[in-house]
């Protein structure tokens, strides 16, 4: 079971994603502003965030979060953050698989909305394997 | 919240005063057409003319030092009527050498800062030193036997060019005064009189016809000075007109940023409602909420359709309508290569093929090809889509990338499904145009794919000629012109009513 933050300003559809995660065992708390999701990790670290792109506030409040968690080094540094976007790739966000984990892309993976919960949840275990699989071997 | 562009204050009781800007007035305000707003030309330009001068007077450095050396050949020069010049090529070769080393220091330390007073100060001394130089060829060339003294102008064009008027004029000004005052000093015997001709006569005898010298000079001046009136027009307007198109191309590169952010935000807004509705239905479907009646299970498999389809329509339609008004736009194009393009599309069509259990079949060789990145990933999902969606269960779709004969590119998207009737053929690009034979098979096309096609088409001159048999499948050949090729405009609206009509007569 794992400790996941989804950080997405659409409650209808944060709501029903945290009900197939919470199935799947994992424990689940919901965000709707970056800002607030900041002090909410300040005060305990996920093990892993679902981050939507953008927020009414900020048309790019996503990307923002996740440079921001990149950036911190002992707090938030290396949480990993699968995101999930509207506007991907039939629109010139201009960002891919490419992408992935660069400067300018800091995310471990992204998933276009409307996302099959399966696959979501597929992917969420993916993730959280490699990031324990990769905590085993830095401990050895 | 953009805070520079609001008008925001306080009140003595703490309430916040907020006055909404009108359009068409403050900070929001398009900038008004000012005559001479643009007294310069760029800093980045200035630097690079100040770089480029000093190339060019190591050209006169070069011409002065040979003709120096032509001391050297001492029955050369009489020979052609010159006398011998002694040192002052040489000294003036040297003064030019030194004291462009100097500006080219200057230069290229301003091209790294970008200094905008030491751009034009550099400017303006290289000036003032090549005029004083001149001024000493001018004098031992010889001021009014020849016609050195012409070479003023060269200064005063570029001023002209490259400063405001007043300061042009001074540049003027200062030629003048230079070459009257060398001439005065000549012709009082302060300065000895030089010249490069052999014949010691020729100058004292220009002297005997009354009023010469100062008709010469005279000419000489006015010339200078009609030079620059007319010059310094001219490239003030010139300079009017660059910055009014930089105002324009300002305002569109503004414009194309705040629709390119409209457009996002239009398709978040639309498409982030039935992300939540369909997540909402997988609940239901996927038995979150406890087991659905078998009737209720059919009915929210019926919402969880339409609303995924609607969703497609919506997305295509805003597409289609960022197309449409990207013909009357400049295109962001690149070179790109179609098969790496082609490789994008076919991953994103796989799982729909693997869902209705037909196979992809990918032949790609690299080939380029110029136009708008996201224009092809449209063009390429949306015939995938098109051929994956009208192929039978256990079918095949091939696609084919390759170099065309003329330097273009040839792509083939294949499929081995339903087919299209010969009547129907030309009717299939039009937007929501379904076959009955199309809409039996599937239900889910919107009409709007091969829509999104023809915009595409037509925006970047690519040819599309359709093969189709009822019941035995259809091709799409996309013949892409030269990456050497620029798409105009003007090419593309002349070509709305060639491409695919031409395919349409098929």
């Amino acid at each position: 079971m794992a400790y996941l933050l989804i950080v997405d300003d659409d409650e209808d559809f944060a709501g029903a994603t945290a009900m197939a995660l919470r199935h799947a065992g994992h424990e689940v708390k919901i965000e709707v502003s970056p800002s607030r999701a900041v002090e909410t990790m300040g005060e305990r670290r996920p093990d892993l965030v679902i981050l939507d792109v953008m927020f009414p506030e900020d048309i790019s409040g996503g990307f923002e979060l996740a440079r921001t968690i990149q950036r911190e080094d002992e707090k938030l540094g290396g949480i990993p953050i699968l995101m999930l976007t509207a506007v991907n790739q039939r629109f010139p966000l201009e960002f891919g698989p490419g992408d992935i984990g660069s400067d300018f892309l800091p995310v471990a993976d992204f998933l276009e909305k409307p996302v099959d919960l399966d696959v979501l949840c597929d992917q969420v275990a993916r993730l959280l394997e490699r990031v324990n699989s990769t905590e085993n071997n830095d401990q050895a | 919240m953009q805070g520079s562009a609001y008008d925001v204050s306080r009140s003595a009781g703490e309430r916040t005063v907020y006055e909404l800007p009108l359009a068409g007035s403050g900070t929001g305000a398009p900038e008004a057409a000012k005559p001479g707003a643009a007294p310069y030309l760029s800093e980045g330009l200035l630097v690079r003319s100040a770089l480029w001068f000093c190339s060019l007077r190591w050209i006169v450095v070069v011409i002065l030092v040979a003709f120096g050396f032509l001391d050297l050949f001492p029955t050369l020069l009489p020979r052609i009527g010159l006398r011998a010049q002694r040192q002052w090529p040489f000294t003036a070769a040297a003064v030019l050498a030194v004291a462009n080393l100097g500006f080219l220091w200057h230069a290229r330390h301003l091209a790294r800062s970008e200094d905008a007073h030491g751009t034009k100060a550099n400017l303006w001394a290289q000036i003032v030193v090549d005029l004083a130089v001149l001024t000493v060829v001018v004098h031992f060339m010889g001021s009014l036997e020849t016609y050195v003294g012409f070479a003023y102008l060269f200064h005063i064009v570029l001023s002209c060019i490259f400063f405001p008027r007043s300061w042009s004029l001074a540049v003027t000004g200062i030629a003048c005064s230079l070459y009257v005052a060398c001439v005065a000093l000549e012709e009082t015997g302060v300065l000895d009189i030089a010249g490069i001709y052999a014949d010691p006569t020729l100058r004292a005898r220009m002297g005997q016809v009354p009023g010469a010298t100062l008709l010469n000079v005279t000419w000489a001046a006015v010339t200078w000075v009609v030079v620059w009136y007319v010059t310094s027009h001219l490239s003030a307007m010139v300079r009017q007109r660059d910055a009014d198109l930089a105002r324009t191309n300002r305002r569109l590169t503004e414009a194309q940023k705040e629709k390119m952010q409209h457009m996002l935000r239009t398709t978040h807004e639309l498409k982030a409602p039935f992300a939540a509705i369909d997540a909402n239905i997988q609940t239901l479907l996927k038995g979150y909420c406890g087991p659905l009646p078998s009737e209720a299970h059919g009915v929210v498999v019926r919402l969880g359709t339409r609303c995924r389809r609607l969703a497609t329509q919506i997305q295509e339609m805003l597409q289609l309508a960022n197309l449409q008004s990207a013909r009357e736009e400049p295109l962001d194009t690149v070179e790109a290569d179609l098969a790496e393009v082609l490789r994008w599309c076919v991953a994103q069509a796989q799982p729909i093929a693997d869902d209705r259990g037909v196979a992809l079949a990918a032949d790609l060789q690299s080939a380029r090809a110029v136009a708008v990145k996201d224009h092809l990933r449209m063009l390429f999902t949306n015939l995938l889509s098109n051929a994956v969606h009208f192929s039978h269960r256990g079918g095949r779709v091939g696609v084919q990338c390759s170099p065309g004969a003329d330097g273009g590119a040839v792509v083939v998207v294949e499929d081995q499904g339903i087919g299209i009737p010969p009547n129907k053929i030309p009717r299939i690009f039009d937007a929501y145009y379904r076959t009955e034979e199309g809409v039996r098979h599937c239900k889910e096309s919107t009409g709007l794919g091969l829509a999104i096609v023809r915009r595409v088409a037509e925006v970047h001159r690519i040819r599309v000629r359709v093969e189709s048999a009822p019941g035995r499948g259809t091709k799409f050949t996309l013949v892409f012109p030269s990456a050497e090729t620029p798409v105009t405009q003007a090419e593309e609206r002349e070509d709305v009513a060639d491409g695919l009509s031409a395919d349409r007569g098929r």
